[in-house]
């Protein structure tokens, strides 16, 4: 502990040494943190939105309007393996719902002297049984007709899978790419030294010693960028939600702030597990022995 | 303290810059190791820090081997040495405090001593007044004597000094060569090589190794005989 100050001093001489070229790396850094977050972050929505859209997997049965047994037909579905909930959504909530996804269109809907909504069932299930729910239910006396949007629930869920892939394979570019640039500038650095070095190994001194300001200086401005880049996407993400409430209000997002503290944890432990790889990859790469 | 056994160096390039040479040196002994330009004086303490190795032979240091690849058993051996280099190795745009401090920040001395020791060594040599310049605003005899504070503030068990009053004026020589040699009262051996053949008289109780064409002759004088 003697030596701490020391050690963040030389850090700071060392960055100094080469400073366009550390301050590049280190907006460099910043840039390909972000872009991380930013995959990472769109994955993780597109994830949760698919979880969360696959528990509102339901199931529209329309019946026959003249039918008596409505509340029989309604326990019928209800028996059904792979149903979670049924529930009557009558003409009136119908004609209401339309009116809350048309929002300030909505007034085209008094152009119909009568209400042209019909009366129908609301069956949420499980997805995976969807195949076998909708089947029983279109033979069922008394139904019309059935509509699933399975095509929707599918596609989002092929988009969150290749999201996921993406992710991955972003996580590795940027872990391979911060791990050269810090590298390469811990390289330059040495070389730099090059002579300092000399003298402290023929002073006896252990390559701990030397070695540590140097992956300090890699430490920190790998996990400042993560800072950075925590700030940016933190910003984004709320200018997203105010954009995406104010202008696509339906669409099920995962809570602003758990989101936040999760992307924020994940750069930071990122960019500080970066930070010292590449700094011990640059040390030990680097040519100086004896 | 160092024991060299049938010591020869052949440079990769073919030159020989020692030949055969045996010799040994106890704690507290202090050896003047003189010769002409060229003779192996610089390549003797080259071996003896662990820059460069013998091609044959044995040579012990502090009751160590020295061998190539040990680079840790070497570097442990070199933080019981004080090292005056010839070019002075001194860290630019450090001052000369800092310069006697970098000697000892990864001894095992504690941060008010290592001060402590830094300052005195930097007095001991005349430059108390001069602790806070950068090195490169120092004069070359000056740059000289900080080296050589560095080397004697980290207080090793070997002291070894190649040309120390090379740079130096008379009495700035005399002070330096009075210095070190008080290391001899510490148990500490001091090997100084120097041109300055007319330092030698001004301490009698030495021995002399005297190199020529790679072979040495070992002379004692005084109570060293």
């Amino acid at each position: 502990m003697k030596n701490a100050v020391y050690f963040v001093k030389e850090s700071a001489r060392i960055f100094r040494s080469n400073k366009l070229s550390n301050i590049f790396s280190f907006f460099g850094t910043v840039l390909i943190l972000f872009l991380l977050a930013l995959v990472v972050g769109i994955w993780s929505i597109s994830s949760q939105l698919a979880v969360l859209l696959k528990e509102e997997a339901e199931i529209s049965a329309y019946f026959e309007q003249d039918i008596q047994n409505v509340e029989e037909l309604l326990s019928m579905i209800e028996q059904i393996d792979g149903v979670r909930d049924v529930r009557l959504v009558d003409k009136e909530e119908a004609r209401s719902r339309m009116e809350t996804i048309l929002g300030e269109e909505s007034g085209i809907l008094n152009l119909f002297d009568e209400n042209p909504f019909e009366a129908y069932f609301e069956v949420k299930i499980h997805l995976e049984k969807m195949d076998s729910v909708f089947s029983q239910i279109s033979v069922l006396n008394g139904i019309d007709y059935v509509r699933e949007n399975r095509e929707v629930l599918e596609q989002i869920e092929g988009i969150s899978k290749a999201l996921e892939v993406l992710g991955y394979l972003v996580i590795a570019a940027v872990s391979i790419t911060t791990l050269v640039i810090i590298s390469h500038m811990i390289r330059q650095g040495i070389y730099q030294n090059r002579e300092q070095i000399k003298t402290f190994m023929l002073l006896g001194a252990p390559d701990n010693f030397i070695n540590f300001p140097y992956i300090l200086l890699g430490f920190l401005l790998t996990f400042g960028g993560g800072i950075v880049a925590t700030v940016l996407i933190d910003i984004l993400i709320n200018q997203g939600y105010i954009n995406i409430h104010s202008t696509l209000p339906f669409i099920p997002l995962p809570p602003k702030n758990q989101l936040m503290l999760g992307l924020s944890i994940f750069l930071l432990s990122v960019s500080a597990a970066l930070g010292i790889l590449g700094s011990l990859f640059g040390v030990y790469t680097s040519k100086n022995k004896n | 303290m160092i024991q060299a056994n049938n010591v020869s160096l052949k440079y990769a390039d073919g030159t020989v810059a020692l030949r055969d040479i045996n010799f040994s040196v106890k704690p507290g002994e202090f050896v003047y190791i003189v010769g002409p330009s060229g003779s192996g004086k610089t390549s003797l303490l080259k071996l003896l820090m662990g820059m460069e190795f013998a091609s044959s032979g044995s040579l012990y240091v502090m009751d160590q081997l020295m061998v190539r690849k040990e680079t840790r058993k070497i570097r442990k051996i070199r933080r019981n040495i004080g090292p005056v280099f010839q070019e002075f190795r001194l860290i630019q745009g450090r001052t000369a405090l800092e310069n006697v401090l970098m000697g000892m920040r990864f001894l095992d001395i504690p941060k008010r001593q290592m001060l402590d020791n830094a300052k005195n060594a930097l007095a001991k040599v005349g430059l108390e007044h001069k602790a806070s310049v950068m090195v490169e605003k120092l004069s070359y005899g000056e740059a000289q004597r900080v080296a050589i504070a560095r080397a004697v503030a980290r207080k090793p068990s070997l002291i070894l000094a190649d040309e120390p009053t090379g740079n130096l004026d008379y009495d700035n020589a005399i002070n330096i060569m009075n210095l070190l040699y008080t290391f001899k009262d510490k148990n500490t051996a001091v090997l100084v090589t120097t041109h300055a053949t007319h330092l030698i008289d001004n301490f009698g109780d030495a021995s002399i190794i005297r190199v020529e064409a790679g072979r040495i002759n070992v002379e004692h004088r005084g109570e060293q005989k």
